[in-house]
């Protein structure tokens, strides 16, 4: 079972989950890194993204390439709502966030239980066809999830390195009174990395919902995987989340194909404890003082 | 300057203490808070639970009464954690842990349920002992992380072990503790003994010497330190305790209800008593109690809207934690910060 054909479909299964899992977690650890914001609300936007694909693609049949991005644009959009009258009370306050977000996911979870009710539904995949590569045959779908991570992440690379704002948001990630102190002007640069953020969490989402399936529970598992993900990498570490995002999705796709879920499970789990008690800052991430 | 402010207030995670706004003067107390822990209302109030029964047997009533004793211990149990300045996502996970081996002791090795009871305490409090001293060696959110996993991890165990476990059917069946305390107003008494008997333990520890201890490590772990508190060791005693006793309330509601199964033992249920800790007040052990009541009452007067309840806990956990991190227990204190605030 361990032949090169097989562990090829394996590897690029892995690799596309694990555009998914950066997308997610990228946000996470930005939200982090600037804000020292814990955000247990991250897997509520990317449920939301999950329903804003729903709608857009799959009821109205926008074309695809418009649909995903619009739909992330527009979770994004609302969620600077919350960001006023939620989440600007909880920035710098590590603890506060955490509990008082935890409320968050669980108002928004279940306001969605509320509209939409508690039933599974599917997202249609972009395209059905299939890419055959030698013998290897692998849908089509996959690889443009992986494109669109892949785009997202260098546009969010190119942003943070050569332009006004993305050094700033950088400058305020490393200290921000300091930033403030040479004019960055902080709150604007909170809304715009909570605006990626999320419009990053709710693409990811979308992707998820036509990987796996829709309901509004989706966003617990999804939070998972961006904690997972970032305690690999280090919490607030950006190259972390693309190590870590890595790991953790061709050892998904591994210990699931070969082992089972519940065994794949443990053994992520079971090493992310591991890493936290020997190594807490993960491994790329920078030790606290 | 900025140590001394931190230590000068009763925060939770002294690094994440905020400038104003949410921190509370440790210095005062909330008037609620000390006419509610007065022995006497202590008293009162307990006598007023072991006569209930007679005032009219309502099997309805009793159940919820039971429910509450129940959730009352389990909250007390992870409020010894958050004392210390942890909080633990994972607690629900030892209650199971509670709930399983008492169920499996009487119902496949025949014992008798107070030795049941003594196991359901022995189980999770010897995990507690094997992971505590590492998991507790991290602070913040990395302990928040850690647990929520290992919640996740237990709840895994518990799904896929089927032929102990039963899977995610569970366990039906559980036995009631014996023929006689089958009847609800037995069981009653039974539960409210529990309660009052932990309740009281866990209220005179921290009257005690290491009560003191447990807020010196909140306040600053490095000065409890320097000052002689064993601070790993008192953590980790605290933490092997407080699992234990959430694995008795997991062994009542389990011999209450007669089934068991992984999902009442889920992050769900962690986080309920996550959100009983913070709504009712994290500094006082009247918190918690304070804090089961509304968790208990509310969903009776919400009845028919299960998803509205959730929103509405969602939405009070963050004002809590926006706003006023004493929860209800400091509402006296908040009602009068507000008065003086009006009068300026």
């Amino acid at each position: 079972m361990f032949n090169s054909a097989v562990l090829t479909q394996v590897a690029v299964d892995g690799i596309g989950l694990s555009a998914i899992y950066i997308l997610i977690a990228l946000g996470f650890t930005l939200l982090f890194g600037i804000m020292r914001v814990v955000n247990f609300a991250h897997g509520a936007f990317a449920m939301l993204g999950g329903y804003a694909l729903f709608y857009l693609y799959g009821d109205w049949g926008l074309p695809y390439l418009v649909a995903a991005p619009l739909a992330a644009l527009v979770v994004a959009a609302a969620a600077l709502v919350l960001e006023r009258f939620v989440y600007r009370f909880f920035y710098q306050k590590m603890f506060q966030s955490m509990i008082g977000l935890l409320g968050l996911d669980m108002a928004i979870m279940y306001l969605a239980v509320i509209a939409w009710n508690a039933e599974e539904r599917s997202v249609p995949p972009g395209t059905e066809a299939l890419v055959e590569v030698g013998d290897l045959v692998f849908p089509a779908q996959k690889l443009i999830i992986a494109a669109i991570a892949a785009v997202a992440l260098l546009a969010f690379y190119l942003f943070t390195h050569y332009t006004r704002y993305g050094r700033a948001m950088r400058a305020a990630a490393q200290d921000v009174e300091i930033a403030q102190a040479q004019g960055v002007n902080s709150s604007a640069i909170y809304q715009l990395a909570f605006f990626i953020a999320v419009f990053m969490a709710a693409l990811a989402g979308g992707f998820y919902a036509q990987t796996y399936a829709l309901s509004p529970f989706v966003g617990e598992p999804q939070l998972m995987i961006a904690f997972v993900v970032v305690i690999l990498g280090g919490m607030g570490s950006i190259p972390g989340v693309a190590l870590g995002g890595l790991l953790l999705g061709l050892a998904n796709s591994f210990l699931g194909t070969f082992y089972g879920s519940a065994a794949s499970t443990f053994v992520t789990f079971g090493a992310v404890i591991l890493l936290l008690i020997f190594r807490p800052w993960g491994l790329l991430g920078a030790k606290e003082a | 300057m900025s140590k001394l402010s931190t230590l000068q207030r009763g925060q939770l995670a002294a690094q994440a203490a905020p400038p104003g706004g949410a921190a509370r003067p440790a210095a005062v107390a909330g008037t609620a808070r000390r006419w509610l822990t007065h022995p006497a209302v202590a008293a009162v109030v307990a006598l007023a639970l072991v006569l209930l029964p007679f005032t009219g047997q309502d099997k309805f009533v009793l159940s919820v009464a039971v429910t509450t004793f129940i959730t009352a211990i389990a909250a007390a149990s992870l409020h010894l954690i958050v004392r210390t300045g942890h909080v633990s996502l994972g607690h629900a996970a030892f209650m199971g842990i509670g709930a399983y081996v008492s169920a499996l002791a009487t119902m496949r090795l025949n014992l008798p349920f107070p030795l049941a009871v003594c196991l359901a305490f022995l189980a999770p409090a010897a995990l507690a002992l094997l992971v505590g001293p590492v998991v507790l060696r991290l602070t913040g959110k990395y302990f928040v992380l850690v647990t929520f996993l290992f919640g996740e991890i237990v709840r895994t165990v518990f799904v896929n072990w089927t032929e102990v476990t039963g899977g995610s059917n569970g366990i039906f069946g559980v036995p009631a503790p014996s023929p006689y305390f089958a009847e609800p107003v037995p069981f009653y008494y039974l539960a409210l003994g529990f309660m009052l008997v932990i309740l009281a333990l866990i209220a005179r520890l921290f009257n005690s010497e290491i009560g003191r201890a447990i807020e010196a490590i909140r306040e600053s772990e490095p000065l409890a330190r320097c000052s002689g508190v064993p601070v790993l060791r008192l953590k980790v005693t605290i933490f092997v305790l407080a699992c234990g006793l959430a694995g008795i309330a997991g062994a009542l509601q389990g011999h209450f209800v007669r089934y068991i199964d992984p999902t009442s033992f889920a992050t769900d249920q962690s986080l309920t008593l996550v959100v009983i800790n913070v709504v009712g007040g994290m500094f006082t052990l009247v918190g918690p109690i304070l804090g089961t009541l509304f968790m208990v009452l509310l969903p009776e007067f919400l009845r028919g809207y299960v998803e509205l309840q959730h929103v509405f806990f969602g939405v009070v956990l963050i004002l809590v934690m926006a706003f006023f991190s004493g929860g209800i227990a400091d509402m006296g204190q908040l009602l009068r910060r507000g008065g003086a605030k009006g009068a300026k």
